[in-house]
């Protein structure tokens, strides 16, 4: 038995090491363009004034983001969260669905109503709008959790509501402002689309511009390496701010007696903000769509459209459930407790996480393309994803197979179950529907998916997301709208799965959507 | 005797997901202690569209390989000249020909890179660019197969690469497009370009082909330190750096900036793509100046295509002469075929006193490259 429990976890073990190998193909690919180039040839190149230029634009486009998210983003949860709104279930669905927006639809639609929108301000503005619902969602739930019994007593000991708030209630949610915070940087410092319509240089533009340069892709990839360091360091930064973990102590329950804010200064502040954001990041969008969709509804022929969505939808389908198999080997690993090994590789798959798809696409080009038949194949380009949305299907299949009760499998071992069969008849079935939404993530990730789509799609098929991009990127809005629309409406499907909470509970809604905020 | 599916049934969470399922004896395992246990909604819809998926992308995929599968002759072509404008005459060949096309559109300098990286493996048959230094780059890696002197019979010599790797298809003269109501001192010389009165008001798109094009002839006709001066002194006088050509247009009709260095056929390009006038116009440098450069849209065969005679013929189709003349006509480009009409309100290139510039020169990038890398415009 024991020795039995050992090949297995040596068995997944070994999974886990051909993933990784996978995984960090691109990494592998970076070096190797990189070392073609001297040592003071890299030196140069780091040093020079427009590195430092674009390293500079590029943290500056983070930090703006990131800290016009923190305090609107959190301002907008607690307004979902204390305010007595008249259809709360509408808000929360609207102020998550720009999710399912990428952020080039954002810029095209921007640039439609203000056409001389570009550089750092008009970039922070856009991916300050795309990233938002990761910073909402999180610190949503965090204002769920809190302990009020400590606003209790904070308020017996004299406390004004603003002492309150930032002695009390602030240093309890922290924590989730931080991961919201890690997660919309993520997103900036790999966002392609945006920036480039915008004419933001920001690194990976930079990349895209040096790999264009055809001979120099050595250059391509030392800034790639530059860009992986610069994400790298803001995730173990990210680590230490979350500093120790503040636990409530359970108290949740006083959360449904918690009284709603009716009308106050900060009421309407929180509301406001609330309503400009649902304008902005909702609304206005999908104006600019529908009535460019409607100036010119023949712009794009039905077939066109029908086989670009076809397409996206089953090559991110595809993709999805690559990254879901690839993700079981260490998923199963983490569900049993982690190791040192365990923590290596959810470090490593974080990390290849923090890759561009512009540099993912360039590497798979390269190795690819010794493939045959495979090369610019639905398979690579599926690939592709599952490399770069690895980490949310580890995340979400891992946190699904926790689901299942461990009493459930000792029940099946006292019953002579042999450990596959514990699998495939308890453990599988049990964490199954979980894990559907988690590949559903997935699937929405990759469908508004852009650099990586343009470099390995097979030749002659056009997905949503090119055919946004050919489009508005020589302005022609007209034609883009209606593939934006597709893109946008299917996106929505998992989007609003998302929002949607299984009981009428209030504190078990709010586990709920943690748990699929760990997804994302 | 319980079967598996049973089981599977029994244990799977869609017991408690779907109400209709009769589950006999099945212990529910999230919700058995709640009253009125609720649908997990979410779980459910997910469950299904999950579902749905895969099913469909499977179905999907194999009707991927098998449209893969069929033995229709086709030709795989990566082309820079964007869809838009090159599909029509595509479409004319395929049907003359009874040849699929399996085209690849994406920018001229992004397929030659990714024609580099793929090296020997390249499923490209065909490489149609929007300029002589993008083939070059080809060129100079030996990709591509010579073509023989029965393809491109008409083209004037000079647009022919000298070791016959590629053919120019289409001419396409640099100007600077400029608003007519700013712009009060044309520039008669690039060197114009760096003087006061333009600060900040130039648009230039450095990592473009065609620009850096315009680069590599300067320095072969003025030398590397005066090419770096000049770039230089174009960045000091705050010169507005733009992703693409048409991108320059639009802000010189948004009013961003006032001129910028461009191809001529922009203006007809973002004015058809807006569909209204646009308040820019051409201009031009003074005689023999190189800014007027004439760079060409060529195509060349790949050495590793095995179907080098199809492709010859689809260069030959766009070198005839009716061709060129629709060039002319739809595209606003300039017919290399000597003696053919120039486009519509545009000067023939000879009274443009185009620099006499040997395209194949155009090929040495890199230099320029790393030039335009040291003065940090790339």
């Amino acid at each position: 038995m024991k020795t039995g429990s050992k090949l297995n976890s040596l068995g997944s073990k070994a999974l886990v090491v051909l993933v990784l190998i996978l995984i960090l193909q691109p990494l592998l690919y970076l070096v190797i363009r990189a070392s073609e180039k001297s040592g003071s040839q890299i030196v140069a190149l780091l040093t020079r004034e427009k590195t430092l230029e674009v390293l500079g634009v590029t943290l500056s486009l983070l930090a703006i983001v990131v800290a016009v998210n923190v305090v609107l983003g959190t301002s907008i949860a607690a307004g979902l969260h204390y305010v007595k709104l008249p259809v709360p279930r509408l808000f929360m669905v609207a102020t998550i669905l720009p999710l399912a927006i990428p952020s080039y639809v954002f810029t095209y639609t921007w640039k439609a109503l203000f056409p001389s929108m570009q550089g750092l301000w008009a970039a922070s503005f856009i991916l300050a709008l795309s990233t938002m619902p990761y910073m909402i969602l999180t610190v949503f739930i965090a204002f769920q959790k809190i302990d009020l019994a400590l606003i209790e007593v904070g308020r017996s000991l004299g406390l004004s509501k603003v002492a309150i708030f930032f002695r009390i209630i602030l240093p309890q949610v922290r924590r989730s402002i931080s991961a919201g915070a890690l997660l919309s940087g993520l997103y900036v410092l790999s966002d392609f689309g945006a920036v480039s319509l915008l004419n933001l240089e920001t690194l990976t533009v930079s990349i895209q511009n040096l790999f264009k340069s055809s001979y120099d892709r050595g250059a391509a990839a030392i800034i790639g390496i530059l860009l992986f360091l610069a994400a790298a360091v803001f995730i173990s930064f990210e680590t230490r701010l979350k500093g120790r973990d503040f636990e409530s102590r359970g108290n949740e329950g006083f959360q449904n007696s918690i009284k709603r804010v009716d009308r106050n200064t900060l009421s309407l502040f929180t509301l406001s903000v609330l309503g400009a954001y649902i304008i902005c990041a909702v609304v206005l969008p999908f104006y600019v769509l529908i009535t460019r969709f409607l100036e010119n509804p023949s712009a794009v022929s039905l077939s066109d459209l029908i086989s670009a969505a076809t397409a996206t939808v089953g090559v991110s389908a595809l993709g999805a459930m690559m990254a879901f198999a690839l993700s079981l080997p260490l998923a199963f690993l983490i569900s049993q407790g982690k190791g040192k090994f365990t923590t290596f590789s959810e470090r490593s798959i974080l990390m290849a996480h923090a890759l561009p798809g512009v540099v993912v696409g360039l590497a798979l080009v390269s190795f690819g393309s010794r493939l045959g038949g495979l090369y610019q194949s639905i398979y690579l380009l599926a690939f592709a994803y599952a490399v770069l949305f690895l980490a949310k299907s580890v995340a979400s299949t891992s946190s699904s197979l926790a689901l299942v009760p461990p009493q459930l499998k000792e029940v099946a071992a006292t019953l002579g179950k042999s450990k596959s069969k514990i699998a495939t008849e308890v453990v599988f079935p049990i964490a199954l529907p979980s894990m559907s939404l988690g590949i559903l993530l997935v699937f929405l990730t990759a469908m508004k998916e852009l650099p990586a789509t343009l470099m390995l799609r097979p030749t002659g098929m056009d997905t949503l997301a090119t055919q946004i991009w050919s489009a508005a990127s020589i302005s022609r809005f007209n034609e883009a709208a209606p593939y934006a629309l597709i893109l946008v409406g299917i996106a929505a499907v998992p989007t609003f799965i998302l929002t949607l909470p299984r009981t009428g509970n209030r504190e078990e809604a709010g586990n709920e959507i943690e748990k699929k905020v760990r997804f994302l | 005797m319980t079967n598996y599916a049973t089981l599977l049934l029994r244990n799977s969470g869609f017991c408690n997901t779907l109400p209709f399922l009769r589950c006999p004896g099945v212990q529910r395992v999230f919700n058995a202690h709640r009253d009125g246990e609720r649908v997990k909604k979410s779980y459910l819809a997910a469950s299904i569209v999950a579902a749905v998926l895969v099913v469909g992308s499977l179905t999907w995929v194999t009707t991927q390989s098998e449209s893969a599968g069929e033995k229709v002759e086709e030709l795989t072509i990566y082309s820079g000249r964007s869809e838009e404008f090159i599909a029509p005459f595509f479409d004319r060949w395929e049907q003359e020909s009874g040849i699929t096309l399996n085209v690849r559109y994406g920018d001229s300098a992004e397929l030659a890179a990714q024609i580099l990286e793929e090296g020997q493996n390249s499923p490209a048959d065909l490489f149609l660019s929007q300029d002589a230094g993008s083939l070059g780059a080809v060129s100079v890696a030996g990709l591509f197969a010579e073509l023989p002197s029965s393809v491109g019979q008409l083209i004037e010599s000079k647009y022919i690469a000298q070791d016959r790797s590629w053919i120019g298809v289409t001419g396409r003269v640099r100007v600077f497009a400029y608003n007519p109501e700013e712009v009060r001192t044309l520039p008669t010389s690039i060197t114009d370009l760096t003087k006061s009165i333009y600060r900040g008001k130039i648009g230039i798109a450095p990592s473009n082909a065609s620009f850096q094009a315009f680069v590599t002839a300067l320095i072969n006709e003025k030398g590397e330190a005066f090419a770096q001066k000049w770039l230089t002194d174009l960045k000091e006088n705050d010169a507005k750096i733009y992703l693409k050509n048409s991108a320059i247009v639009e802000a010189i009709d948004q009013g961003e900036i006032d001129l910028g260095l461009v191809n001529h056929y922009y203006l007809w390009e973002v004015s058809t793509a807006l569909g209204r006038e646009i308040k820019v116009k051409n201009g031009y440098f003074n005689s023999g100046d190189i800014g007027n450069l004439v760079n060409v849209s060529g195509a060349g065969v790949l050495a590793t295509s095995t179907k080098q005679k199809t492709a010859q013929e689809l260069i030959k189709f766009l070198t005839s002469q009716s061709i060129q003349e629709l060039f002319v006509k739809q595209t606003h480009e300039f017919s290399l075929i000597p003696g053919t009409r120039s486009p519509q309100d545009l000067p023939d290139l000879k009274s443009l006193g185009t620099p006499l510039v040997d395209l194949g020169e155009l090929v040495n990038i890199q230099r320029t490259q790393d030039l335009l890398i040291k003065v940090g415009l790339l």
